[in-house]
């Protein structure tokens, strides 16, 4: 496993307390999960993502991914609705771990209110969590 | 550090356990239930599905099954199918990994290591397998794991067959995997053992590798502690 000062965190993606990051891309926000996440969980081996279309509030459950036996759930950074997943990642969810900001990627939404956004933690407030 | 219990239950209904477990997180994550909980307890015979499902590795039909009066349930654990029955330990963790700084991987581990060291008191050398997740003994599969982890709080957990008829494993594709058998320290051992030696011994070994101490408290203490908040 990765020591802290390993993990790429990039600081145009904003961060979750559950390990979610948002980043704006053009009238839509790409979400995933953070290197810290994809370190901790190991080898995943399944992501479940909703349908497009659906509506989900900022903190509700949007799918999970599997690892190791485990199941974890996965929360809305920020509200909004699913207007694309990454389809790439049924075949090949280990790109969740091989490149979680680019490749990796799980959806992108429509923000019901963009200025949640600017609410999630930076990286420097994401790395002092981590570092606790 | 935060306080962590140890539940000893009765053989109780797979699905009164989910429902206490399921209370035991919803308190947790409201804030409501500072103690981490390890609830230990044996099934009446049952196979349930992971998240992903595994009805596909059932052998048999619907009616043998229910000749049998052995019923599937889904859950939304992570793995494939399994069965649960009298003579095998189970125990759920419903641990705030993120407050005890756990990685889900090494709480996986963690989990597999008790199994092993649990094993090694009747002189059982159980191993795992860097291909597959659980506990193995000269290629058969002792015991196996499946955990969900919502907002940092894990549930279900580990069982170990201690004791358990094995027959209907052989119904299954154990955790979806074809031409796996599964064992049990008494197939090993020629013999069964006691299983409250087994939950005592699974007891301190979970306390050793995750390093915390362990309070043996009742199931009423924690019903009282749960319900506080309502």
């Amino acid at each position: 496993m990765k020591a802290i000062s390993e993990l790429k965190l990039p600081e145009d993606v904003r961060y979750t307390d559950d390990h979610e990051w948002a980043k704006k891309n053009g009238n839509v926000v790409r979400i995933g999960i953070s290197d810290y996440a994809q370190d901790q969980l190991g080898d995943i081996v399944f992501v479940e993502l909703p349908e497009v279309g659906s509506t989900f509030d900022k903190g509700e459950e949007f799918g999970t991914v599997e690892s190791v036996k485990a199941v974890s759930e996965l929360y809305m950074p920020i509200g909004g609705e699913v207007t694309a997943i990454n389809e790439a990642l049924a075949d090949e969810p280990e790109r969740v771990n091989s490149d979680p900001y680019d490749s990796g990627w799980m959806m992108e939404i429509k923000a019901s209110d963009p200025a949640e956004l600017e609410a999630l933690k930076s990286k420097a407030d994401y790395l002092e969590m981590l570092k606790g | 550090m935060p306080a962590c219990w140890w539940i000893d239950l009765p053989e109780t209904d797979y699905k009164q356990a989910l429902d206490l477990q399921l209370a035991v997180v919803s308190a947790k994550t409201a804030g409501r239930l500072d103690a981490d909980v390890i609830l230990c307890v044996e099934h009446p015979r049952i196979f349930t599905l992971g998240r992903r499902g595994g009805r596909e590795n059932l052998c048999v039909t619907d009616h043998f099954l229910a000749e049998k009066g052995v019923s599937v349930v889904p859950t939304d654990r992570g793995g494939n199918i399994t069965y649960h029955g009298p003579g095998q330990l189970v125990a759920y963790p419903i641990i705030d990994l993120n407050r005890r700084r756990l990685k889900v991987v090494e709480f996986v581990s963690g989990l597999e290591q008790a199994m092993i060291l649990t094993a090694g008191h009747w002189g059982i050398d159980a191993r795992t397998d860097p291909a597959n997740r659980g506990v193995w003994l000269n290629g058969d599969k002792l015991g196996s794991i499946g955990i969900t982890v919502r907002r940092g709080v894990s549930f279900h957990g580990l069982a170990l067959n201690v004791n358990t008829d094995m027959e209907p494993f052989t119904w299954i594709n154990p955790c979806g995997l074809d031409q796996v058998r599964m064992t049990s320290f008494e197939r090993h051992l020629n013999g069964p053992v006691a299983m409250a030696e087994a939950r005592q011994e699974m007891a301190a070994h979970l306390a050793e590798v995750f390093g915390i101490a362990l309070t043996t408290v009742g199931l009423e203490q924690l019903y009282a502690e749960i319900e506080l908040g309502d």
